[in-house]
């Protein structure tokens, strides 16, 4: 019995250098086989949502996501919708949005992309106020905070 | 009890000692070059040739002396330091500030760090995704690779992950050795608990929220990498507290204590590598024939793994980092390297030779691209 | 709500080491089965519930009338979040917690029947720090529907401890277990301590 767990200790041991000396050579694709398991995708409060529609505006293109109420079981009361400008961003950008295209506006809002001020007029109830504001490397991101009607 | 290292193990001679250093010296040179070197930049081959001849020299005299903990220090140690470096220049280079803005979290630019991963499991079970805002390939640090490194080197290697991996264990060990005893010597044993209460709340509140909270909030290591721009009462509260925590259980506590604070009352992570230390092969063993009880593997060990009672029944907690401190320290040389399955007192050069050659191997090519940048890095400077 | 849980969750621990080994052996000792034992367990879980929404309601009108002023509201309750919460993290570190149960007195009770239903009672009035964190909240709650959720909240938290007790016997290091949750109740205070910090240093700042 003795020499039995001996052996398998010294043969688990082995087995973990191996793992080791394997590690770094095969490090690019145990990543890529990683990155295919079903959970290895950045959370949307992250990524801001999936696209839900594109609008050409001007010298840039107005991206609208998806709005984002994901909680860890079920969908949360209050949420985000993150509107992107992608491309050459003027200085004042003024648009009103209808993130959920239901045909009634929900917000308007203006930005100093220079100033970074940024002002929202909530028309529908379910919008909140401002999360982030900020300029990105493709132009410009804007997140807005949502509540839940029912 | 005094914990200054007292003991001279016995090492082996120089030709046996170079023999042993042989297959590191050829594995480190064919990882850590890529197995070919680019002579474009004299800079950069120096810097390599440097790293691969001191990191060889470390294992050399790992061997030579018997000695395990101090050469291991030194690379540890350097490699914290030298990966706070290196972030810091590319950060800084990127965004002229060592913050990151609300730009970087909504593009997903976050590098990921492995103190992530205990805050990212019950949300992954749930949602199918990863609550954190940086890349999944490609990029410095994305999360696939992070994972992959620190699952297999926590599997092989358990809490060892913890001294011979951590990126971030280096600063706590450094300053744990800036005096040579102790000024506090009574620190009671229920802290070492504590990391599983962290571990219990950082991952509780990161599943409700879908923050990871320990990140967000606590990390004492955002002071000597990155952290969220003080742009409102909130994160100036957040900056306090990752100050508040560096300055506390990273610089001031082990420096008085000469252990390993922020490791053993703070970290989550290493409570999680606590757990894999029932997987790894490796331990450390206490062969009770040899030992003469005199507790000065007790008083050594930085990371609470030994008690009085333990040693008097030849045990070792799963708190045990394999360090290699108590190996050191112990004149009867009744505490060693081990292999589960294999007795106590028995074959100890093998495993300490296997164990060593693991666990270097790991540190040595995990480190070796951000000791080399830093290296350059001054090369440049001073050439 | 999630803050709230947590702090039920994390104090439930201490309160079960202050008050759970005086509590159970008389909970067990008249119990001769397992649907006995369950039965004295609900009694004794919806007696608290009880008492809590009481309490919740209470505090909401207190808090009404009391922060009534925004310059009350924006010191007040961070004050008493960083009183109460240091009184948390010293509760949870002091050893000598077991000698300030309450619950010793429910020995003189004659009716063994009411004991889960006095202990409901007891355990819920015994004020603990976490519970004074928990009616600072409440008290500054928007609405009374808030304070209840508040207080359901704190109560499914502290209630998860009071489950395997049953199973006590039963489940190796237990003690550990114990001393982790104690140290997560410290943890919590630590958390409400910030919670407070903020509150009270965005009062200063906004005037």
């Amino acid at each position: 019995m003795n020499k039995i767990k001996i052996a398998l200790g010294i043969a688990w041991a082995f087995v973990c250098l191996l793992i080791i000396i394997i590690l770094f050579p095969g490090l690019t694709g145990l990543s890529r086989a990683m990155a295919a398991l079903p959970f290895m995708k950045i959370n949307p409060r992250y990524t801001g949502g999936e696209e839900a529609f594109i609008k050409p505006a001007d010298a840039c293109t107005l991206v609208v996501r998806k709005p984002v109420f994901d909680g860890l079981w079920k969908e949360r009361k209050t949420g985000f919708v993150q509107i992107d400008w992608r491309g050459d961003i003027p200085e004042n950008i003024s648009d009103t949005i209808d993130y959920d295209q239901d045909g009634a506006p929900d917000f308007t809002v203006r930005i100093n992309t220079k100033t970074d001020n940024s002002e929202l007029i909530p028309v529908s109830t379910s919008v909140k106020d401002i999360d982030v504001s900020t300029p990105t490397s493709y132009g410009w991101a804007l997140r807005v905070n949502l509540k839940k009607h029912y | 009890m005094d914990n200054t290292l007292t003991a001279k193990p016995a090492g082996k001679s120089l030709g046996k000692a170079l023999l042993y250093t042989l297959p590191m010296f050829l594995i480190t040179f064919v990882f850590i070059t890529g197995g070919r070197l680019s002579f474009t930049d004299p800079a950069e081959v120096l810097a390599i040739f440097l790293v691969f001849l001191g990191m060889n020299v470390l294992y050399f005299l790992m061997h030579y002396t018997g000695e395990t903990d101090k050469f291991r220090a030194v690379l540890f140690i350097i490699f914290a330091v030298s990966l706070s470096f290196t972030l810091i220049k590319n950060i800084v280079d990127m965004r002229s500030s060592m913050s990151f803005s609300q730009a970087d979290i909504v593009e997903c630019r976050i590098p990921f760090c492995h103190l992530v991963i205990p805050m990212m499991i019950i949300p992954a079970a749930f949602t199918k995704s990863i609550i954190f805002p940086g890349t999944i390939l490609g990029n410095f640090a994305n999360i696939s690779s992070m994972i992959v490194l620190w699952l297999a080197a926590t599997i092989v290697l358990g809490r060892g992950f913890c001294s011979w991996g951590c990126f971030y264990g280096g600063w706590d060990d450094g300053f744990s050795r800036l005096r040579k005893k102790p000024v506090i010597r009574k620190i009671s044993d229920t802290w070492k608990w504590m990391p599983f209460a962290v571990l219990f709340m950082v991952a509780l509140t990161a599943a409700l929220t879908l923050v990871p909270t320990y990140c967000d909030w606590i990390c004492p290591f955002k002071a000597v990498t990155e952290f969220e721009q003080v742009t409102n009462v909130e994160s100036a509260v957040k900056a306090g507290v990752f100050i508040s925590l560096f300055g506390g259980l990273v610089v001031v506590l082990p420096a008085m204590t000469r252990k390993r604070t922020q490791c053993s009352f703070l970290c989550p992570l290493g409570a999680i590598n606590t757990v894999s230390n029932k997987v790894t092969p490796f331990i450390i063993k206490i062969d009770k024939t040899a030992c003469s009880e005199c507790l000065k593997c007790v008083a050594a060990c930085p990371l609470f793994a030994l008690t009085p009672e333990g040693v008097k029944a030849g045990t070792v907690s799963v708190f045990c980092s394999k360090c290699g401190k108590c190996v050191d320290v112990c004149e009867n040389k009744a505490i060693h390297f081990g292999i589960k399955g294999i007795p106590p007192g028995t074959m100890k050069n093998f495993t300490r030779n296997l164990f060593l050659f693991v666990s270097f191997l790991f540190i040595a090519v995990f480190s070796a691209g951000s000791i080399v940048f830093t290296v350059k890095s001054i090369l440049d400077f001073v050439i | 709500m999630i803050d709230s849980f947590i702090l039920g969750l994390s104090s439930g621990s201490a309160c079960l080491v202050t008050c759970g080994m005086v509590m159970f052996p008389y909970l067990m000792a008249e119990a001769s089965s397992v649907k006995k034992i369950a039965i004295d367990l609900s009694v004794f879980l919806i007696t608290r519930l009880l008492v809590y929404f009481i309490l919740a309601t209470v505090a909401w009108y207190f808090g009404q009338s009391v922060f009534s002023s925004d310059l009350l509201r924006n010191y007040v309750p961070g004050i008493l979040y960083i009183a109460f919460a240091v009184m948390l993290i010293w509760y949870s570190l002091d050893k000598n917690r077991k000698k300030d149960c309450p619950a010793s007195f429910i020995s003189k009770i004659d009716n063994k029947k009411l004991i889960p239903l006095f202990l409901g009672i007891v355990n819920t009035l015994g004020f603990c720090p976490a519970l004074l964190i928990i009616l600072t909240k409440s008290a500054t709650q928007g609405s009374l529907m808030k304070s209840w959720i508040s207080f359901l909240a704190f109560f499914a938290g502290s209630t998860l401890w009071f489950f395997p007790v049953p199973l006590a016997g039963k489940i190796r290091k237990k003690q550990v277990i114990v001393t982790i949750g104690i140290l997560a109740t410290g943890i919590a205070g630590a958390i409400f301590i910030i919670k407070g910090v903020i509150i009270l240093t965005g009062g200063i700042i906004n005037g």
